[in-house]
């Protein structure tokens, strides 16, 4: 809802021809990302929020080892995540008639800036569970570990909008590591996270 | 005490050195190619802490002593303070030879996120209740924060290009004046050691504060 509204609002107030031609590769892949990462922060700080006030959570320790509830966790963000990608973007490209010179490039950079933005949040949000303040302290600890991802993605789609010529890829190639480095890490600091 | 009075006289006779000994590098403006003594090894201390705040992490998650919790957040607060003086120093040569004090340039882009990351560390300290929940979160976060450093330092400034001086005044490139490298490597001792001696106050701060303080809380 808050992702179909903020685009509704940008498509609205910005419209499709109010930006420069040569403007436009890399404002669009600014608000595209800008409107994925604080959609998907406002969904994802849920995941454990909910056990927490379900009060499910100390069944969920007891019958579950903490990688599977991790790995579960994952991937219901990367599924939300993919759904909200699915209707974001087309409808993105769509409502501003946004040029794509590489579609191919295009799709993967979002794809896998979409697993970037799932695994680097998902420990995240099983700290603030914990904690006190929770809604302001996810963006707060999450933004500043997505940042790197999020430069990268912005400039592959500006890249691929463009048609600047990229062989191997580059930006997915720098997603998906970015993908594996915090899926290793998480799955090896969920454990004490999750027992605490 | 003795280690105090070395120290302020080695680090005054560094600054004395900066200033007057070692001569300006050729291709600077002026005198501005004198930060390397300061911006340098302020750097090089801000990594240094990291990686000390890092490093007493893990071995915190893996024994629970408090003692590493103790360096761990020294290492955070006092890395913290010296990437601070370190993006201040940079500024100002920024201004001095590329003409403005902030321009995105991808090395400061990096270590305002840098920042951002350790300020959001200071973040789950003050809000996390549970002085052993705390421990751990701060831990967890501060060891997947660093795995992101990597990605700031080659990553980021390798898809822009930057205006950061590199090669022509790395001590490992031959070329640099020898008195230069002499006050640089004196200036990286002096700060070293500053550094130390400051770890070794907060330490003792945060020992005496978690005496003072009900184990409970």
């Amino acid at each position: 809802m808050f992702a179909v509204t903020t685009l509704i609002a940008v498509s609205f107030s910005i419209g499709s021809f109010s930006i420069e031609e040569a403007e436009r590769p890399f404002l669009y892949s600014v608000l595209l990302w800008i409107i994925l990462t604080f959609s998907a922060l406002s969904g994802l700080a849920r995941s454990f929020v909910k056990e927490e006030e379900a009060g499910t959570i100390d069944v969920l320790k007891l019958s579950a080892r903490p990688q599977a509830v991790f790995l579960g966790k994952l991937f219901f963000n990367l599924t939300l995540l993919g759904a909200l990608e699915l209707i974001i973007v087309p409808s993105f490209v769509l409502l501003m008639s946004y040029q794509i010179s590489f579609p191919g490039f295009f799709v993967a950079m979002i794809i896998t800036g979409g697993l970037g933005l799932g695994a680097g949040t998902t420990i995240i949000a099983a700290m603030i569970a914990r904690a006190s303040t929770r809604g302001a302290l996810f963006s707060a600890l999450s933004l500043p570990l997505l940042l790197p991802l999020m430069i990268t993605c912005i400039k592959g789609c500006e890249r691929a909008a463009i048609g600047i010529s990229s062989a191997g890829w580059p930006e997915v190639r720098i997603a998906v590591a970015y993908f594996a480095i915090m899926i290793t890490m998480s799955l090896l600091l969920f454990p004490l996270v999750w027992e605490e | 005490m003795i280690y105090k009075v070395l120290l302020t006289t080695w680090m005054a006779t560094m600054i004395v050195a900066a200033f007057l000994y070692a001569e300006p590098a050729t291709g600077f403006p002026g005198e501005t190619s004198r930060i390397l003594f300061f911006h340098v090894p302020q750097a090089w201390i801000a990594t240094l802490a990291f990686l000390i705040s890092m490093i007493a992490s893990a071995i915190y998650l893996a024994k629970r002593q408090v003692k590493a919790d103790y360096l761990a957040q020294s290492g955070a607060e006092l890395g913290f303070l010296f990437c601070v003086l370190a993006t201040i120093t940079g500024s100002i040569f920024a201004k001095a030879t590329w003409g403005s004090f902030w321009n995105w340039d991808p090395r400061q882009t990096s270590i305002v996120i840098l920042l951002m990351i350790y300020g959001a560390y200071f973040a789950v300290r003050s809000a996390v209740s549970d002085p052993d929940r705390r421990r751990v979160f701060a831990a967890a976060y501060s060891i997947l924060a660093f795995v992101t450093v990597p990605f700031l330092v080659f990553v980021v400034p390798r898809i822009t290009t930057s205006l950061h001086p590199e090669n022509t005044m790395n001590p490992a490139q031959p070329g640099m004046d020898p008195k230069t490298l002499k006050v640089f490597l004196g200036s990286l001792l002096a700060y070293t050691g500053l550094f130390l001696w400051m770890l070794r106050l907060k330490i003792r701060i945060l020992t005496i504060e978690g005496l003072k303080k009900p184990s409970v809380l």
